[in-house]
């Protein structure tokens, strides 16, 4: 199987086409699979109790925060139908919507990286040396994100900035109402945005399943509840989160 | 590019009943291809441009040949061959909008081996995607005509959504403007699609220039009654005059109380993808007569909307003109 597929160009010379979509079903697969084992170990496990929603509630999410990220959310699931779907067969009037999920998209994540900049939260997903001790040692608690939501937070970023960015050069390549078709890539260039913009939504749907499926771990979702109403209890703040680390807004 | 007299290795069937065909055609799906006329097959194949597994051949199905008047109208089997059409006494006299339409197909050899449903389905005449180059329609990332020194000539002013080849067919246009219905038959039924629908622009459908589905085969054309015998008016521009695609070409039907047009179709061929329907022009002429005014006040409302290429915005005058001409018919 390969990852890439290649054509002639109008010179016949050899150049890159895109990304392989046989890989598609295999990315389901082996993601699928990947939660079917990590199910099948939990469920081995012993089920530690659960900290109470009762009681006083802390914040974890502004309402803003919240918003964002299920403009994000939706709009990376319309880009996925409206791209995915046409590749598989089921054929349909696809490209407007496509680039308008898209916007939506740039827009969120521009919106998202600046508010964290000005913000200062990115320091709470950052990745430090120390974060590095929690999957080994039980003791070791996170501050507001754990080592694994930083690291789907680094994985999601970084494809979701691939995707953006080589989808940014295939829309100047197509109508839109603010500029006309220019078609002035050349085929090379073109096919690497083409491998870029495919290879990354592979990536972002495996991370999609790996994210819908730890969201809804039983265990997990009082962070989707956070997502929602954007509060946690304080039970459940110290129990997953250390205090000296994150000390939330207590008051909200 | 390298080009072949000898027919690539592909296995021939040549089943003589329909339901040998649809399963043949279940069978080898996007690797079959069926053949009605062969004249959009062979060049394909000599070029090697395409390569199916399997060839089937409609030819010897006698349900897919034929005339006949229905409830509503009239149906044409999809093997029937453009000259038997051009031929018919019923065509010349309730539909002779078809009648003349097929008359400029091509030329009078490939008129008596091309079928009305092969004409109808014919694959894009772009330069470049015929050549074989991977362009969106052959399954690639670029269109070669939409390039400031691409030959764009022959496309499209209306409709592109990345790929820019224009509908080639004739008969299109007269289908789409007498409101026919297509047969399409797999095997699992039958399913009947609007004309309109059944040519599909690039938006939809970038690889193909249809509906069918593989596995499926045009069986029938249904002509409804309501524009038998109706004023019709058809022409078709192109470089010579025969044996050469449209650069534009009009079909249209008008449904006439005394002078007055109550109802109308226009459809012209060559500016999109599909036959692409003039309806600002069929809102404007409601009500109007045919005269040198109203083709005046409503030519110039068939470009509203085109974007033209390059080297192809000598398609808008003409598509203009010919709604004056059809007009003043």
């Amino acid at each position: 199987m390969d990852i890439a597929t290649y054509k002639n160009d109008v010179w016949g010379r050899e150049v890159l086409l895109g990304v392989s979509w046989e890989l598609l079903w295999l990315i389901c697969v082996v993601a699928l699979v990947i939660v079917a084992v990590h199910a099948m170990y939990m469920a081995t496990q012993k089920r530690a109790e659960r900290p109470s929603k009762e009681g006083k509630h802390v914040q974890r999410h502004v309402l803003i925060d919240r918003i964002m990220h299920w403009v994000m959310a939706f709009s990376v699931i319309a880009l996925l139908i409206t791209g995915v779907l046409p590749i598989i067969g089921i054929e349909f009037a696809w490209l407007t919507l496509h680039w308008i999920a898209g916007l939506v998209l740039t827009a969120a994540v521009l919106f998202h990286a600046i508010r964290s900049v000005l913000q200062k939260d990115l320091e709470n997903i950052m990745i430090r040396t120390s974060d590095l001790k929690e999957p080994f040692d039980e003791n070791v608690k996170p501050g507001k994100y754990s080592l694994a939501q930083k690291s789907m937070h680094g994985a999601v970023t970084v494809a979701t900035l691939l995707v953006i960015i080589s989808g940014l050069f295939m829309f100047a390549m197509i109508d839109t109402p603010w500029w006309d078709r220019t078609n002035s890539l050349s085929e090379a260039t073109l096919g690497w945005m083409f491998f870029i913009h495919g290879l990354s939504t592979l990536a972002l749907i495996a991370l999609l399943v790996f994210h819908l499926y730890f969201t809804l771990r039983p265990e997990k979702l009082f962070y989707l509840r956070s997502m929602i109403k954007g509060w946690i209890s304080e039970e459940e703040l110290s129990a997953h989160h250390d205090p000296q680390r994150w000390a939330p807004d207590k008051t909200a | 590019m390298a080009s072949f007299d000898v027919m690539p290795d592909v296995q021939l069937f040549q089943p003589v009943e329909l339901d040998d065909a649809l399963n043949l055609a279940d069978r080898y799906a996007g690797d079959g291809w069926l053949l009605g006329g062969g004249q959009d097959t062979y060049g394909w194949l000599k070029d090697r441009a395409k390569h199916p597994q399997a060839m089937i051949d409609l030819n010897g199905i006698e349900a897919l040949r034929g005339i006949r008047e229905s409830e509503d109208g009239i149906e044409i089997g999809a093997a029937t061959t453009l000259r038997e059409i051009i031929r018919n006494e019923l065509l010349q006299r309730d539909y002779s909008l078809l009648v003349s339409s097929a008359e400029v197909v091509a030329s009078p050899q490939i008129r008596n081996v091309g079928t009305l449903g092969g004409n109808l389905a014919q694959d894009a005449r772009c330069w470049y995607y015929r050549r074989g180059l991977s362009c969106y329609r052959a399954g690639g990332n670029t269109c070669y005509a939409d390039t400031p020194e691409g030959m764009n000539r022959e496309h499209c002013v209306f409709g592109a959504s990345r790929c820019v080849a224009v509908s080639p067919s004739d008969t299109a246009t007269a289908i789409a403007a007498l409101d026919a219905s297509m047969v399409v038959q797999n095997v699992g039924g039958q399913r009947v699609v609007a004309a309109e629908d059944f040519f599909v622009g690039p938006a939809t459908h970038i690889t193909r220039m249809t509906s069918l589905e593989p596995g499926e085969i045009l069986t029938a054309i249904r002509i409804p009654a309501k524009w038998a015998g109706k004023k019709f008016y058809f022409e078709k521009v192109a470089d010579r005059n025969t044996w050469d695609f449209a650069l534009v070409s009009i079909a249209v039907a008008m449904e006439m109380d005394g002078d007055t047009i109550v109802d109308s179709r226009f459809v012209c061929g060559g500016v999109a993808c599909t036959p692409h329907r003039l309806r600002n022009v069929e809102n404007a002429v409601r009500g109007k007569s045919l005269s040198e005014e109203s083709a005046e006040a409503v030519a110039t409302l068939a470009s509203d909307g085109a974007r033209p290429l390059n080297a192809n915005q000598f398609k808008l005058p003409l598509l203009e003109n010919l709604v004056r001409r059809a007009m003043r018919a």
